[in-house]
């Protein structure tokens, strides 16, 4: 808006416009409404219809395919009282839990590495996007290869013989994880590099002259002014890792305790079709990922919500 | 300003046009695959290995096209596990897509698609094809006494077994184990594989153990539940067994049917249990150990007397929401009864036939043992909530067999689920 007003000042006769649209026709405000209607309808139209139409859904009772009634919140009562359903939600929580955690981690070395000056950075920083680049299911096939007894590549490695990591709970899991944190922390990588390059290097060099060591600087100076970043860089892993779906569905296929609300869901939506069911499991997975981001928009606080964080 | 608010209105009317028009571009691709591209092209919805460029189902194409040029059929790929090809195939149709043609079906997908009301009815052409096919391939077509795909090919469970390491197949399932335990040790190899991940390839491996104890899940018309819980837990045991005895190779647990055929290929086991699809594929693979040192037999039994296998294979249905029937309906005829596509299974790529007089005419060991074993093959029920038992029996059993999970209570638990499919 900024630039409506500020572009006409040059020109004496654009300057009389935006005095007399205020007058007589459409305000500036109600200009931008319009303006931004089309898209509000084309985002309600794909964004909300859909979630609307699965609440509704969700009401109703079904043999497979065919609808046999409203059924109130039955299928809620179903879900929550099928110890399916729990482990489901168990299993994706310590997914989510071990794996935004390592991926935190391991992107903020990254990040921290990429932002120094040095020989070789242009490369390095290409190098450590690639696993970010490859497609979600190709990296699961490939992991399912190299965790899989056959052809076993890291047992052959490491030489373990016939480990069977995808053949039991716990280590099943752990290689889920394993690939996760493999894909994405590149990604966090990238949005907290972005987050490092905003903070000016007056700060840290500041902090050198009063005498501040390496491990001050970083948590004194870098991670505090880093914090909006990081926050946007956990939102979006946690609300990404509470959908995981194809690592799951391609490595395990959601066996040794591995199953996921996403998979679960999928079965009966696609699998064993029950919509009203599968609607009621897709809503409670819908609420429980809403509640979290909620909780993370909160932390990031209003005004970076706004889009005044990057200024400060 | 006026023109200020005409420019306003027509940028909003420009918008919400463009955002219309995906939807109607839409429509133009389906019309596309359907009746465009100077005739009646149809496409045919199948998966699997013999699906990809140079397998058998792409030179079954390749022939109706020489034959009939104003209707060419194209394959459109599906995945290769039946699970996904399911869903790839519902979700086309339940939006009422016309993008597929012909459908390859899965023997139990029967009931759930003639339900859902997603093919044509064959009642017109029944005679000509229940004359032509076997009779176990045929039944695994029909549904509720009417005729709703083709039978194109049908598959038993062979045992793969080398001979190199074994001087003769096992009868029970305890020798086979048993030899599988002491050659494996003294090999340095696996013992046995199967496919024995979580998906409906466990179910049918678990069935084959099951059935040869002589357990059954309903009566013929299935309106009574026969499921037996200690036949079911002397089956589910025995697997438990195989596993933490090291009879099955360590494998076993992730294995589906590619994974399993690999091993043995690679001569990493003794004793396989897969579909005929593999003796082609082992043959041809001169670099493989298992190549020249292999045969095959009839799966065990508990007691060693006879064999019982599942029954596997896929029909050809006509998509309902086909643009282009009469053509499709051609065409599942054509390679249910034409001995040309037909024979061209077998001798291709040993995937077994349902035409009858081929199985008189050709002399090979596959289609051999076919002939003996396919008349004792089982079918899984083709009922409509088929999936359902599946995913639940593939929940229950499957941690029990890998020691997770109380053995009576999960075959408890899939009596249970039976008995509520019945009402």
């Amino acid at each position: 808006m900024t630039e409506m007003r500020t572009a006409p000042t040059g020109d004496a006769r654009a300057d009389r416009g935006p005095a007399r649209t205020r007058r007589k026709g459409l305000s500036e405000r109600a200009l931008a409404r319009l303006f931004i209607a089309p898209s509000l309808l084309v985002m309600a139209l794909v964004a909300l219809f859909p979630v609307i139409y699965a609440i509704v859904l969700s009401l109703y009772s079904y043999t497979r395919r065919q609808r046999t009634g409203f059924g109130g919140l039955d299928n809620y009562v179903d879900a929550l009282t099928d110890g399916r359903f729990w482990s489901a939600t168990q299993f994706t929580f310590t997914f989510t839990v071990t794996s935004v955690a390592a991926e935190f981690l391991i992107g903020l070395g990254f990040a921290l590495l990429m932002n120094q000056t040095f020989r070789g950075r242009g490369i390095t920083r290409a190098a450590i996007l690639i696993p970010w680049v490859i497609p979600t299911v190709i990296a699961a096939q490939m992991w399912f290869f190299m965790f899989n007894v056959t052809p076993g590549f890291i047992n052959n490695i490491f030489g373990l013989g016939d480990f069977s990591w995808l053949g039991q709970p716990g280590w099943a899991t752990f290689a889920i994880v394993f690939a996760d944190v493999w894909k994405t922390a590149p990604f966090v990588a990238l949005l907290l590099l972005a987050g490092l390059q905003t903070i000016p290097s007056e700060m840290t060099e500041s902090g050198l002259v009063d005498g501040a060591n390496a491990f001050q600087r970083l948590w004194y100076i870098t991670l505090p002014l880093l914090r909006p970043a990081i926050l946007v860089a956990l939102l979006f892993r946690t609300v990404d890792a509470l959908r995981v779906y194809d690592l799951v569905a391609v490595m395990t296929g959601g066996a040794f305790d591995t199953e996921s609300l996403s998979v679960l869901v999928q079965q009966y939506v696609v699998r064993t079709p029950n919509p009203g069911y599968g609607s009621a499991l897709s809503t409670i997975t819908f609420i429980l990922i809403l509640a979290v981001g909620m909780v993370f928009v909160r932390m990031l606080g209003r005004d970076i919500v706004v889009g005044r964080g990057a200024e400060r | 300003m006026r023109a200020r608010r005409w420019v306003a209105a027509a940028g909003t009317f420009v918008l919400v046009m463009a955002a219309c028009t995906p939807g109607g571009d839409d429509d133009g691709d389906e019309g596309g695959d359907g009746g465009g591209d100077g005739g009646g092209e149809l496409v045919w919805a199948i998966g699997g290995a013999e699906a990809q460029p140079g397998g058998v189902h792409q030179q079954v194409a390749e022939l109706w096209n020489e034959q009939n040029p104003d209707n060419p059929i194209r394959i459109e790929l599906l995945p290769e596990e039946a699970d996904q090809q399911r869903e790839q195939q519902a979700l086309e149709l339940q939006a009422e897509g016309s993008g597929f043609d012909v459908l390859g079906v899965d023997v139990i997908w029967t009931g759930e698609y003639s339900e859902n009301g997603w093919v044509e009815s064959l009642e017109d052409v029944r005679d000509e094809i229940e004359e032509a096919s076997l009779p176990g391939a045929f039944e695994s077509a029909t549904w509720g006494g009417e005729l709703w795909a083709a039978p194109y090919n049908t598959n038993a469970g062979f045992l793969y077994y080398r001979t190199d390491l074994v001087d003769s197949a096992p009868t029970t399932w305890d020798e086979l184990c048993q030899t599988a335990t002491t050659t494996a040790a003294s090999a340095g190899i696996g013992g046995f594989i199967g496919q024995g991940a979580q998906y409906e390839g466990f179910v049918v491996n678990w069935l084959e153990y099951y059935w040869s104890a002589g357990g059954e899940l309903y009566n013929d018309d299935q309106t009574e539940v026969l499921f037996d819980t200690e036949i079911a837990a002397e089956a589910t045991q025995f697997m438990a067994d195989a596993i933490s005895e090291g009879c099955y190779a360590p494998g076993f647990n992730t294995a589906q049917e590619e994974p399993a055929r690999n091993e043995f290929q690679q001569g990493n086991v003794v004793f396989m249990r897969n579909w005929p699809y593999v003796y082609g594929l082992v043959n041809e693979d001169t670099g493989s150990p298992a190549n020249g040192n292999f045969n095959i037999a009839p799966l065990p039994t508990f007691e060693g007397e006879g064999t019982i296998s599942a029954l596997g294979g896929f029909n050809n249905a006509v998509s309902a929401f086909s643009d282009n029937t009469d053509a499709a309906i051609d065409f599942v005829v054509w390679a249910a009864t034409d001995p040309e596509p037909q024979t061209m299974l077998a001798t291709e790529a040993s995937v077994p036939p349902t035409l009858q007089s081929v199985y008189d005419e050709l002399d090979d060991p596959v289609m051999a043992l076919l002939g003996e074993i396919l008349p004792d093959a089982k079918p899984r029920p083709p009922a409509p909530q088929w999936n359902e038992i599946s995913v639940e029996m593939q929940r229950a059993l499957h941690p029990a067999v890998n020691g997770q999970a109380d053995i009576e209570q999960a075959v408890e638990t899939v009596r249970t689920f039976l008995e509520g499919t019945i009402e």
